[in-house]
C-alpha cells in the first residue's frame, strides 16, 4: 500500500469520525485520544487488507494446486499443524573410506581395532546406518539403528545396533530407556560414527568396549535435576554378555590378558553390568559452554566364576563459538576422555589371578576455521600393568591424528586423516596411515547436538 | 555419605530459590522473547535459547537449554523449520510435557501468520536448504509482529486467565505503539518502494513485502549454499544490465563475497540487524525495525 494511499484513508478516516461531532469543540486531549484510536483503527484495517490480500493469493495457490492431491492443500490452517505431524523419520547415512598404511591388512586390524574404522590397504565400507525413529504417542519416543557393513572377507554383515525406547512425559525430569542401546559412558561411546570427529575410534575405547562400542540389552533411568546449571544422574543395568560387552562377559574363547574367557551367563541381579554417569553443563560465557562428566561400571567377566571388572572415566568438552557465526562457524571445541579399567582375572581359588590394570586418554580438538572448513587434531595414549609389549590390545600405544573435514553441505563431507602410530608390538615400532573418508546423510534431518 | 548430604542440602536450597510466581516463558529466538515480554510484562519472565547475533537455523542444543525447557510453562518457536535441526533433540532431552507440540505449553508462531515461498511441488535437498513449509524469516514484517504479539496475548491469557486483563493492556499498548510507528517506517523507507533489490540469503522477502521493494536475487545460489566464484560473476552481470543499485544482508555472512559485488559493480552493500539482539542497542521488537529503517535510510541519503 503507498503512503499517499495510506494518508488519504487516514483523511478520510478522521473525517468520518469527526463528522458526528460537528459543532462540539474538542478538548486536545481528546483529539489526541482519538487520534491514537484513528491509528489503531487503521492498522486494524490494514491488517484486514492484508490478510484479505493474503488470502487472495492462498486461493489462487489452492486453484492452481487443485490438481495435485500430494500438495498441502489446507491453506491457512495448515502452519498450525505442521511441527507435531513429524511423525516417522527415517535416515540412511553412509561413510566410506579409501586409503593406506605403511602396514599390511593383517598388522593394521590390530592397530584398527574400531568396527567402523577404515582398516585395509584400499577401500573399506565404514558403516551404512538406517535410522528409523518418531513419537509414539504422548508416552513414548522410539528407535531403531540397523547396520550393514562389508567385512575383510568381502561378507556384509547386518546387525541391529540400537533398537530402543525413551519415556516422553513421566515427572520430577526422569526419563526411562529401554531395549538394545549404547550405554552412556563418557561423552563418546554413545555416539554413532557419523558423529565423530575422526575417521576411526579412540585406541582406549576399541580396547575397553570393543569394535563396536559398549552396548546392549536394558534398561536406564536417568534424571535431569533441578539445579540451576544442567545437571544429570544417569543409573542403567544391562546384560553383559556377547561382543558389544568386550570387558565382561563377552563371548566365550576369546581372551584377555592370556586368560580365555570361558562361557558364563548372568545367574542373578548381581551379574547384570551397572553403570552410572553424571553429566553437568555449563555456560562460562556468552561463547563459551563446557560439558563435564564422569562415568562408571561394574559387571562381570568370564576370566572366572566370579570375577569382575570396574572401569572409570572422565570426560570434558569445551565449545567456543563466536558471538556472530555463519552456519555455526567459526567454533573451537576441546573434547578429552580419561579412562581406567580394573579387571579381575582368575578365580581367587585358581592357581593364577591378578588384576589387570589398564588406562588410556585421548584428547582432540577441532578449529571451525570457515563455513563448512574443520581442522583436527586428536593425540591419544594407552597402556597397562606389566609386561604387555606383544599384547596389541594391553600393549603401549600412542597415536598422532591430524585431520581436515570440509562439509559440502549440512549433509556430506569430506575427511581427509593423517595416523602416526607408535606401537609397542610392531617390530619397527611406528605405522603411517592416510585415510580419505566420505560421508551422506539422506532423510531426517541431522541434529545439531552440543 | 558427606557427599549424598553435601549434594541433597544443596538440590533444596536450589529448588527453594527456584519456585517461581511468574510464567516461565522460553523462546528460540530473542525476536519472540522481545515480544512475549513487551505482552507479558512482569507475569512473565523470559528466556531466549538462542542469541540475535547468531543464524538460529544453526544453533546446536546445547546443555543449558535443555535446562531452560524443562523450567518452561511455556515454549514459543519460530517454526516452519527454522528450528529442525536442534529443537527436536532438545525436546526429547527437556523431559517437559507441558511444552511437548500439541499441549497449550507449546506455541509455534508461524501459525499466527502468512508464510511465504510455500513450496508446493517436490522438494529436493538439491534445491539448497529450502523449506518446504514456507520461509520462515516472518518476524521481519512489522505486521506479523504484531499477529505474533496477538498470538502470544491470546496464549498467556488462557494458561493465566487471572492476568488476563494485563496482558490485554499491554497488547494494546503494542498496537498503538506499532500504529504510530509503522506508517512513520513506511514513510521513511517511501523512496525504497520498487526498488530491486539484492540479498545474501532469503530472509528478507517478508521485510521487501512490507516496505514495498523487491528481492530480485540472492547471492547464495540455493539456500544455505555458500557462492562459487561462477555465481558471482554471474550476478556481476546481472547487477550491471539490470542497474541493481542495493544489496542487504545480515551481519553473520561472510562479507567477501558481497565486497567482491561491490567493487566489481559499486552495488551498495548494507549489513541490516535481523533480529532483536543483533546490536546491543535492539532491545525491543521496534527497536529492531527502527535500527533497520535508520540503516536504509543512511544509504538512501
Amino acid at each position: 500500500m503507498s503512503y499517499a494511499h495510506f494518508r488519504f484513508k487516514r483523511l478520510a478516516a478522521l473525517s468520518c469520525l469527526l463528522l458526528p461531532a460537528t459543532g462540539t469543540v474538542l478538548a486536545g486531549e481528546e483529539i489526541n485520544a482519538l487520534h491514537r484510536q484513528i491509528q489503531h483503527m487503521l492498522l486494524l484495517q490494514q491488517n484486514q487488507e492484508q490478510q484479505i490480500k493474503e488470502l487472495e493469493r492462498h486461493l489462487q495457490h489452492l486453484e492452481e494446486d487443485a490438481s495435485d492431491a500430494s500438495t498441502d492443500n489446507s491453506g491457512l490452517l495448515s502452519s498450525s499443524t505442521t511441527t507435531t505431524s513429524d511423525g516417522f523419520q527415517i535416515g540412511l547415512s553412509g561413510l566410506f573410506s579409501v586409503g593406506g598404511s605403511s602396514i599390511d591388512n593383517d598388522t593394521l586390524e590390530g592397530l584398527q581395532a574400531g568396527a567402523h574404522d577404515p582398516k585395509q590397504n584400499g577401500f573399506t565400507v565404514q558403516n551404512l546406518e538406517l535410522s528409523m525413529g518418531g513419537t509414539v504417542d504422548t508416552h513414548f519416543d522410539a528407535q531403531t539403528n540397523i547396520i550393514f557393513q562389508i567385512d575383510a572377507n568381502g561378507e556384509t554383515v547386518v546387525e541391529l545396533e540400537e533398537a530402543f525406547f525413551t519415556t516422553r512425559n513421566l515427572p520430577w525430569g526422569l526419563q526411562v530407556k529401554g531395549g538394545q542401546y549404547f550405554t552412556e559412558f563418557g561423552r563418546q561411546n554413545p555416539q554413532h560414527p557419523h558423529a565423530w570427529s575422526f575417521v576411526d575410534q579412540p585406541i582406549v575405547l576399541s580396547r575397553f568396549f570393543g569394535g563396536d562400542g559398549l552396548r546392549g540389552q536394558g534398561v536406564r533411568v536417568s534424571w535431569l535435576m533441578p539445579t540451576q546449571w544442567y545437571s544429570e544422574l544417569y543409573f542403567g543395568i544391562q546384560n553383559p554378555k556377547g561382543e558389544t560387552a568386550t570387558s565382561f562377559l563377552n563371548t566365550p574363547g576369546e581372551e584377555i590378558g592370556g586368560y580365555t574367557l570361558i562361557d558364563r551367563d548372568a545367574r542373578n541381579f548381581s551379574d547384570l553390568l551397572y553403570s552410572a554417569r553424571w553429566l553437568n553443563g555449563v555456560d562460562l560465557s556468552e561463547t563459551v559452554s563446557m560439558n563435564v562428566g564422569v562415568s562408571g561400571l561394574r559387571g562381570p567377566n568370564a576370566s572366572g566364576m566370579s570375577t569382575d571388572t570396574s572401569i572409570y572415566g572422565a570426560d570434558l568438552y569445551v565449545k567456543w563459538q563466536a558471538v556472530s557465526s555463519q552456519h555455526g562457524f567459526p567454533f573451537i571445541s576441546w573434547h578429552t576422555e580419561i579412562l581406567k579399567r580394573e579387571y579381575s582375572a582368575g578365580d581367587i581359588t585358581d592357581f593364577v589371578h591378578e588384576t589387570l590394570k589398564d588406562e588410556g586418554l585421548f584428547t582432540q580438538a577441532q578449529w571451525g576455521f570457515k563455513p563448512g572448513w574443520i581442522a583436527g587434531l586428536r593425540a591419544e595414549y594407552a597402556r597397562a600393568d606389566g609386561d604387555t609389549s606383544a599384547d596389541p590390545l594391553r600393549d603401549n600405544r600412542h597415536r598422532l591424528s591430524p585431520n581436515l573435514t570440509w562439509y559440502l553441505s549440512e549433509y556430506s563431507k569430506l575427511r581427509l586423516q593423517y595416523n602416526r602410530d607408535w606401537v609397542e608390538h610392531l617390530p619397527n615400532d611406528t605405522a603411517d596411515s592416510l585415510w580419505l573418508q566420505m560421508e551422506f546423510n539422506l532423510g531426517s534431518h541431522a541434529a545439531h547436538v552440543f | 555419605m558427606r557427599i549424598i548430604k553435601f549434594f541433597s542440602g544443596l538440590l533444596l536450597l536450589i529448588s527453594a530459590f527456584t519456585s517461581h510466581a511468574a510464567l516461565q516463558v522460553v523462546t528460540t529466538t530473542q525476536d519472540l522473547a522481545a515480544i512475549a515480554q513487551a505482552v507479558g510484562g512482569k507475569q512473565v519472565e523470559v528466556q531466549s535459547l538462542t542469541q540475535g547475533t547468531r543464524d538460529p537455523h544453526f544453533a546446536t542444543a546445547k546443555p543449558s537449554m535443555i535446562r531452560q525447557v524443562f523450567g518452561a510453562d511455556l515454549l514459543l518457536v519460530i517454526g516452519a523449520d527454522m528450528e529442525i535441526g536442534w529443537l527436536p533433540p532438545l525436546l526429547q532431552s527437556a523431559r517437559n510435557s507441558r511444552v511437548q507440540p500439541g499441549n497449550p505449553g507449546y506455541l509455534d508462531l508461524s501459525s499466527a501468520v502468512v508464510l511465504l515461498d510455500k513450496i508446493s511441488g517436490p522438494v529436493s535437498r538439491s534445491m539448497g536448504d529450502v523449506h518446504a513449509k514456507g520461509n520462515p524469516h516472518y518476524w521481519l514484517d512489522p505486521r506479523n509482529g504484531l499477529r505474533m504479539a496477538q498470538a502470544i496475548a491470546t496464549r498467556l491469557s488462557e494458561m493465566d486467565p487471572a492476568h488476563k486483563d494485563d496482558y490485554q493492556r499491554r497488547l494494546n499498548t503494542f498496537e498503538q505503539i506499532m500504529g504510530t510507528k509503522l506508517p512513520l517506517w513506511q514513510a521513511e523507507l517511501a523512496p525504497l518502494k520498487g526498488k530491486r533489490v539484492i540479498a545474501y540469503h532469503k530472509s528478507f522477502i517478508y521485510l521487501a513485502d512490507a516496505f514495498g521493494f523487491q528481492i530480485i536475487d540472492e547471492i547464495e545460489p540455493m539456500p544455505g549454499i555458500t557462492p562459487s566464484a561462477s555465481t558471482l560473476s554471474t550476478l556481476v552481470e546481472r547487477i550491471k544490465t539490470e542497474h541493481i543499485g542495493l544489496l542487504i544482508m545480515e551481519p553473520y555472512y561472510e562479507r567477501r563475497s558481497a565486497n567482491y559485488l561491490n567493487e566489481q559493480t559499486a552495488i551498495r552493500m548494507v549489513v541490516l540487524p535481523q533480529s532483536v539482539g543483533a546490536q546491543t542497542d535492539i532491545n525491543t521488537y521496534f527497536d529492531l525495525f527502527d535500527a533497520i529503517v535508520a540503516t536504509l535510510n543512511k544509504v538512501e541519503d
